[in-house]
């Protein structure tokens, strides 16, 4: 018999190690689960409306994920289905989302309650559905980048999947989702210094957990680094791409003729490539629903004008972030915007505020904080901030005139070059600066937060400028450094000191006794 | 040689300070796209922004952050440094995020008294081709309107033939390289390179003409481990250069802003339609730059990598990659991918603007000469 090695033994010293720790942590494990599970919450519900509203939205998530799942064993038998798994690991993720609903509910209640879980909902229903589209139908999924207008993919009968999708929403469900896809990315030689978010992206794809489908459509936006990963996600597809290419000097119409030439020519590539076809009703369709969505939208902005504010948050942020950029028009975004309007006046007649100590208004900049959505509903709880708006949602132009092929790409045209991404990274520093100012009067803030995201050079570039206009008009300004997908740049604690701090010194409001900790 | 180092020390050279004396118009710039040519119509003459011996960039650290290039971080540093008052304009390129900002921050901080962004799209089509024409156009007429200089299509020609000229002299000098025996080094082309970059081309030629003779009559430059080539962001200065050389890696040829391939090919006017010399410009401006700021380029400048190892016997390349910059940084990854698929030795090497790190310069080439067996 071989003699057993001194590691044998280290092994099984260790294992029963770790499953004596295990046993013991877990009744703290349990605690954990029962605190953040629908029993947690009917536990700490402030009425009995807010546990069916809750429960309701539970149940919805849950429906939408298990019909999914049945569906595909269904359609692909159990081996079928475990392959689709494989393939895509990242879809089990999908399964905590009502954990999501849980932390982002957290003290919340009544109409402000309905909005935040109203959304979560929205997202679990037209998730399912895109991901139905990317195992069943892949043959016509086109690859959209997320700045490149999807109007156009759906109108021609394409799914469009947006690649950068999955990194904001898996770090929104799990704030480390991300973390090994960025690794990957650079472990295969991506500079380390690139945003975060296209490296997630990138890193998916090296690990062939994206969709591939039939074409590629990318652009020169947002920023250096997502333009730049198209070639590598180019050569890794092998499959056709077009870019479009926004000028830095987007305003005027030598511009916006350049532009939707531009898009012309992305139609024909999509004719000549996919099974795709222009069908000029359809995207009129669309572009009426999305000129709906932003009708209701700019509805919901002027009850939010009002002090206390009827909703704020993820009623703001999130609904704009996933529905105009992946489902512009589609009856259930209509839906949902549809429904934030009526919770919103709902709460303004009943003069009902969101946030019940809301003492200050603040407008985020920059993309939100998707490994780490909780900072809004903490520090609504610990200091009273208020988020009323964010640069993403903040876009300022026409909706679309749907008379013709041409008004339709030209309305499309400036939405995209006037959108958030793209004017606050190009033409001169006033497309950045003004819109901020701009907004902080338009909704009557108290101050303004910089997501300073450590990969966003064209963002960081500007702290300076606007650190000292800001302190000649005497806006207070918290530049909050974090990493947008990435949770080991600054930690939650991190991110959460630099408000309580932001809050004593510039605020001179009290630290609270015991700040919420991250969940 | 000195000559060109000389040249070198300072952001604005002697022989700007006197072509500047002598009422001409001095304007700076600092992406290939924007056309020299251009700026050598009339009384105007183009400088390249560079930014020698920039000790530390703590003003631009504040207001451009720590995340962004050290170049474009020293330029600035360098501009509210008073460094480069002596020019009477700028042009500018959003050639990428930083560059963009360093426009923003710099019309902030010290606005010069001329000061133009031009446009350039980032693919090349008909649109916007005729998109880049009409930039230039607006451009010339701006110079034309602000300094009283002649932008005409026959002052522009002239400029156009001038510049044709000294670009046929800096491939000449560049030919020399391509034997296997050249009769020049890495670190002296790129000296020289840049010192014609950074000055009035009128005042320098004749002193790159001296040198060419004189490195006519050399036997050799001596014996070298093996022939690099080096492509990357902005490099400005040749010390990088010759650290490589001194472990032995003759920098043989370039594919990087300030290098002359494909940077010096001549501009084609007159021949076939193309009579109009801002649209001809246009077109040079795209043709001779390479840069992963262009989307539809990647092809072409791997195939040009690809060629030129051929053709001047490269035994490995250098992507040399300015810390922070994002389309290099990115680019990279696809580009060394490529490289070793088609059997070439590649090294990526990080770096800061300013020379800096020696040894550990010293120690990463030697182990990738060694790698390839040399």
């Amino acid at each position: 018999m071989t003699p057993r090695r001194q590691e044998d033994y280290t092994t099984v010293k260790d294992a029963f190690a770790a499953a004596k720790h295990f046993i013991m942590r877990l009744p703290g494990l349990a605690t954990v689960f029962l605190k953040n599970s629908i029993i947690g919450y009917l536990f700490e519900a402030k009425s009995l409306k807010d546990a069916v509203i809750y429960t309701k939205y539970w149940i919805l998530i849950w429906a939408s994920i298990l019909k999914f799942v049945v569906k595909l064993i269904f359609k692909r038998g159990p081996v079928g289905a475990f392959r689709v798994i494989r393939h895509y690991p990242w879809l089990l993720r999908f399964f905590s989302t009502t954990t999501l609903l849980r932390r982002l509910t957290r003290g919340r209640k009544g109409a402000y309650l309905e909005s935040t879980a109203l959304i979560i909902g929205s997202i679990a229903v037209t998730l399912v559905e895109k991901l139905e589209e990317v195992v069943y139908q892949p043959e016509i999924l086109l690859i959209n980048e997320d700045l490149v207008p999807p109007e156009i993919g759906m109108a021609m009968g394409l799914n469009v999947w947006l690649v950068e999708a999955m990194g904001i929403l898996l770090p929104l469900i799990h704030s480390d989702a991300s973390e090994n896809y960025i690794d990957e990315a650079e472990n295969a030689g991506m500079n380390p210094d690139s945003c975060s978010f296209v490296k997630a992206a990138v890193g998916m794809i090296i690990k062939n957990q994206q969709p591939i489908g039939c074409a590629i459509v990318s652009s020169n936006m947002p920023c250096d680094a997502g333009m730049a990963s198209y070639t590598y996600i180019q050569k890794a597809y092998d499959v056709p791409i077009y870019r479009v290419d926004a000028p830095y000097n987007f305003h005027g119409e030598r511009a916006e003729t350049l532009f939707v030439e531009d898009l012309k020519g992305m139609i024909a590539f999509l004719e000549e490539h996919t099974p795709g076809r222009m069908d000029w009703d359809k995207l009129r369709k669309i572009c009426r629903g999305r000129n709906r969505m932003m009708e209701l939208e700019l509805e919901l902005w002027d009850m939010m004008r009002a002090s206390p504010a009827p909703l704020a948050a993820e009623a703001v942020w999130l609904s704009h972030l996933w529905h105009f950029y992946m489902f512009p028009g589609h009856k259930e975004a209509i839906r949902v915007f549809e429904r934030l309007v009526e919770l919103a006046r709902k709460n303004l007649d009943a003069n009902i505020p969101a946030v019940e100590n809301e003492k200050y208004r603040a407008v985020l900049w920059n993309p939100p904080f998707p490994q780490f959505p909780d900072i809004f509903n903490m520090v609504e709880r610990a200091h009273g901030i208020t988020l009323i708006m964010d640069s993403m949602s903040y876009n300022h132009h026409n909706p679309i005139d749907t008379s013709t092929p041409e008004t339709m790409l030209r309305g499309l045209a400036q939405i995209i070059m006037h959108g958030p991404m793209v004017r606050h990274t190009r033409g001169p520093a006033e497309n950045y600066l003004d819109d901020i100012f701009r907004c902080y009067k338009q909704f009557d803030l108290d101050m303004v937060w910089i997501a300073n995201h450590v990969g966003c050079k064209g963002g960081q570039a500007m702290n300076g400028i606007l650190r000292e206009k800001c302190r000649e008009m005497k806006i207070p300004l918290l530049i909050l450094d974090y990493d947008l997908v990435d949770p080991r740049i600054v930690s939650h604690e991190g991110m959460l000191r630099q408000v309580d701090d932001f809050m004593e010194t510039v605020m001179k409001a009290r630290r609270p006794a015991a700040a919420p900790a991250p969940q | 040689m000195k000559v060109f180092q000389d040249l070198l020390e300072t952001p604005l050279n002697y022989l700007v300070e006197q072509a500047a004396a002598d009422g001409r118009i001095p304007i700076g710039y600092s992406c290939s796209f924007v056309p020299e040519a251009f700026l050598m119509a009339d009384k105007l003459f183009p400088v390249r922004l560079h930014a020698p011996g920039v000790a530390g960039t703590e003003i631009a650290d504040i207001y451009l952050s720590n995340f962004i290039c050290t170049y474009t971080r020293s330029l600035l540093e360098f501009a509210v440094d008073d460094r480069f008052d002596l020019l009477k304009g700028w042009v500018f390129v959003p050639s990428c995020v930083h560059m963009q900002r360093l426009y923003d921050n710099l019309e902030y901080l010290k606005k010069p008294a001329f000061s133009h962004i031009l446009d350039v799209p980032r693919k090349v089509t008909a649109a916007t081709l005729a998109w880049q024409t009409e930039e230039l156009q607006a451009l010339a007429d701006k110079l034309a309107s602000h300094f009283g200089v002649d932008m005409s299509h026959d002052s522009l020609n002239a400029a156009i033939a001038q510049w044709n000229r000294f670009a046929a002299v800096i491939q000449a000098i560049g030919e020399l390289r391509k034997p296997p025996d050249p009769l020049i080094t890495g670190t002296e082309f790129h000296r020289l390179l840049m010192a014609a970059l950074v000055s009035p081309k009128d005042l320098i030629l004749p002193k790159i003409l001296d040198f060419k003779k004189e490195i006519e009559k050399r036997d050799g430059i001596g014996k070298f481990r093996a022939r690099l080539m080096v492509t990357g962001s902005h490099l400005h200065d040749p010390e990088l250069i010759r650290v490589m050389e001194s472990q032995g890696g003759l920098v043989a040829a370039d594919l990087f802003c300030t290098g002359s391939i494909p940077g010096f090919m001549p501009v084609e006017i007159g021949m076939k339609t193309n009579s109009d010399p801002i649209r001809a410009l246009a077109e040079h401006a795209f043709k001779k730059t390479l840069c992963p700021r262009m989307m539809e380029d990647f092809d072409r400048r791997l195939k040009t990598i690809i060629d030129t190892v051929r053709e001047y016997r490269i035994d490995g390349v250098v992507i040399e990659i300015i810390k922070f910059c994002d389309l290099w940084g990115v680019d990279s990854m696809p580009m060394v991918a490529a490289l070793r698929k088609e059997g070439i030795p590649v090294l990526k090497l990080e770096r800061e603007y300013a020379p800096g790190g020696e040894g550990q310069l010293r120690t990463r080439i030697q182990a990738f000469i060694e790698s390839m067996g040399k």
